[in-house]
């Protein structure tokens, strides 16, 4: 079974359209690529990377219907109709940092930053999911994202002053109530 | 590399029909966080993809006549978020809550894990041990198979090509039943396991009674023998016989060597976990013997608000 990849004929190119980072979007994608491939070298978002290649560190993580999942483990072909979110979808549309990206800054809770973009949109969806984790939950949580670097108490403390600051801003009275 | 075509069927039965017609050289992707690998690594070459993942009606959860109805596209992070699960079959939802990270959860399917018969997972061992059903349909109609004969060695089920899971059918047990899963990890926290004991038993009148063990990730198959269980019913699981169960399931279970441990390895950690898991039983039957609904739930068992 030889031949490259991308040059074979079995398999052809598909069109498949999904809303990446809140805009309409099309890609073509033979069955083998990964959903990485293609955000990288069609979309340019560098900001999804591969690490291991098999679902294990969390480099590749991406938002599907606001859940995280690795990019790695998904075929591009399957993604036909989702909503996909990168770490280029957090920041607001005038480039403002979220207060996500603006705590990892804060707490410098990464040191070369390859695993950032993954931690990041981890974080989101654990912020939604449990508003009042513990440091126990974060952990369990973010367990499945590894740093080669070794920033994992940054990274915590990071996460633990964002659910403050949250609970504080959901806590303070909005200009509804006065 | 030659890559697949890849099919999208709108319902099962032309998903099925769709397999018949590739005579075995299709594959069914659902969640695909086993089949992007294998394809990747060149593992294996089909010639279509068949994708499931959209398929309607196949990711219900329900309860009806004391059975648990798992739909084989609910993703295992539904199993353990699933506030029905976690009311009448805890351990289900804290065994799909053991696997993996949270990303793989989110995609990784019911159907995927029981199909791969990978032997280093973690569900199938607990469905063994809950007597659980695998409920097919393929163009010849619908089947349904105990889990206790459906997997045949490494890698390999009953399954024919042509079949697609559609649910797996859990026994919901009776009340006052306590059952633990242990899944002992030799090496990262998030890794799969080295070896997997799922514990079960009634408790009542001062007795167990319908004991149930189920060993996995340590053989080929998952392992149950009801025979060795017997030898716990109508007891109080003293040390004694929760020895005898460990040693018998030890001396039994034909072991594997792979990186996470070697075969004798593999025996001592079943003599160690199945002691432990019954032990575990007992405390949480002693501690409250009388439970409103099945099993003991950890108490790190993760929530989800939103
Ligand atoms: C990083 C990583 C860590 C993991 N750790 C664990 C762990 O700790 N414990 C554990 O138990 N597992 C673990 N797994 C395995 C994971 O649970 C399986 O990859 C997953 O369950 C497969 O489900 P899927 O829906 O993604 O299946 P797919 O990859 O889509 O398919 C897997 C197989 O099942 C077949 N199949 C899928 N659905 C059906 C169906 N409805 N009917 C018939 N055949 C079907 C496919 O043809 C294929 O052969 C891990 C996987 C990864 C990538
Ligand atoms: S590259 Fe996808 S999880 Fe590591
Ligand atoms: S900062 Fe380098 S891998 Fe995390």
């Amino acid at each position: 079974m030889e031949g490259e990849v991308g040059t074979n004929v079995v398999g052809e190119a598909l069109e498949v359209s999904f809303v990446l980072n809140g805009r309409a979007t099309t890609v073509r994608a033979r069955t083998h690529h990964t959903l990485v491939d293609v955000l990288r070298d069609q979309e340019h978002l560098y900001g999804v990377r591969e690490g291991c290649g098999v679902g294990m560190c969390g480099a590749c993580t991406v938002l599907v219907d606001g859940e995280p999942q690795s990019g790695c483990l998904i075929l591009a072909v399957s993604a036909e109709g989702r909503e996909i979110t990168t770490v280029e979808g957090l920041e607001d549309a005038s480039g403002e940092l979220s207060d996500i990206q603006d705590a990892f800054v804060r707490h410098t809770a990464f040191q070369c930053s390859y695993c950032t973009s993954g931690f990041l949109l981890a974080t989101k969806r654990l912020l939604e999911e449990i508003p009042d984790a513990s440091p126990h939950e974060v952990k369990t949580y973010l367990a499945g994202n590894l740093c080669r670097c070794g920033s994992y108490m940054k990274i915590l403390a990071a996460v633990t002053d964002l659910l403050e600051r949250r609970r504080t801003v959901a806590l303070a009275p909005t200009k509804e109530d006065a | 590399m030659l890559a697949p075509r890849f099919l999208r069927p709108e319902s099962s039965d032309e998903a099925v029909e769709l397999l018949r017609s590739f005579e075995g050289a299709a594959k069914v992707v659902a969640g695909s966080t086993a089949m992007t690998i294998m394809l990747r690594q060149g593992l294996i070459e089909p010639d279509a993809l068949i994708y499931v993942g959209g398929l309607p009606g196949l990711r219900e959860i329900h309860e009806e006549d004391s059975r648990l109805r798992v739909g084989a596209l609910c993703t295992h992070r539904e199993v353990e978020l699933s506030a029905e699960v976690r009311a009448v079959l805890p351990i289900l939802a804290y065994t799909f809550g053991t696997v993996a990270n949270v990303r793989v959860r989110n995609a990784a399917t019911v159907g995927g894990v029981v199909a791969e018969a990978d032997y280093a997972s973690d569900p199938p061992a607990v469905l063994l041990g809950l007597g659980a059903d695998v409920i097919t349909t393929s163009p010849s109609g619908e089947r349904r198979r105990p889990l206790l004969s459906f997997y045949r060695s490494f890698y390999e089920t009953e399954l024919d090509f042509d079949e697609l899971i559609v649910a797996i059918d859990v026994p919901i047990p009776p009340s006052g039943t306590y059952a633990v899963y242990e899944k002992y990890v030799s090496r990262a926290s998030e890794d799969r396991p080295c070896v997997g004991v799922f514990a079960s038993a009634q408790f009542y009148g001062g007795l167990f009674h319908n004991v149930r063990i189920a060993i996995g990730a340590a053989s080929e198959t998952p392992q149950h023998v009801p025979a060795i269980d017997r030898a716990g019913d109508e007891s109080d699981l003293r040390a004694s016989v929760i020895g005898e169960i460990a040693e018998a399931y030890a001396e039994q279970t034909d072991t594997l060597d792979d990186m996470r441990g070697s075969s004798w390895y593999r025996k001592e950690m079943i003599r160690v976990w199945v002691r432990r898991a019954l032990e575990r039983v007992r405390e949480d039957a002693y501690a409250s013997p009388s439970p409103s609904r099945s099993s003991s739930i950890p108490d790190e068992m993760p929530r989800r608000d939103q």
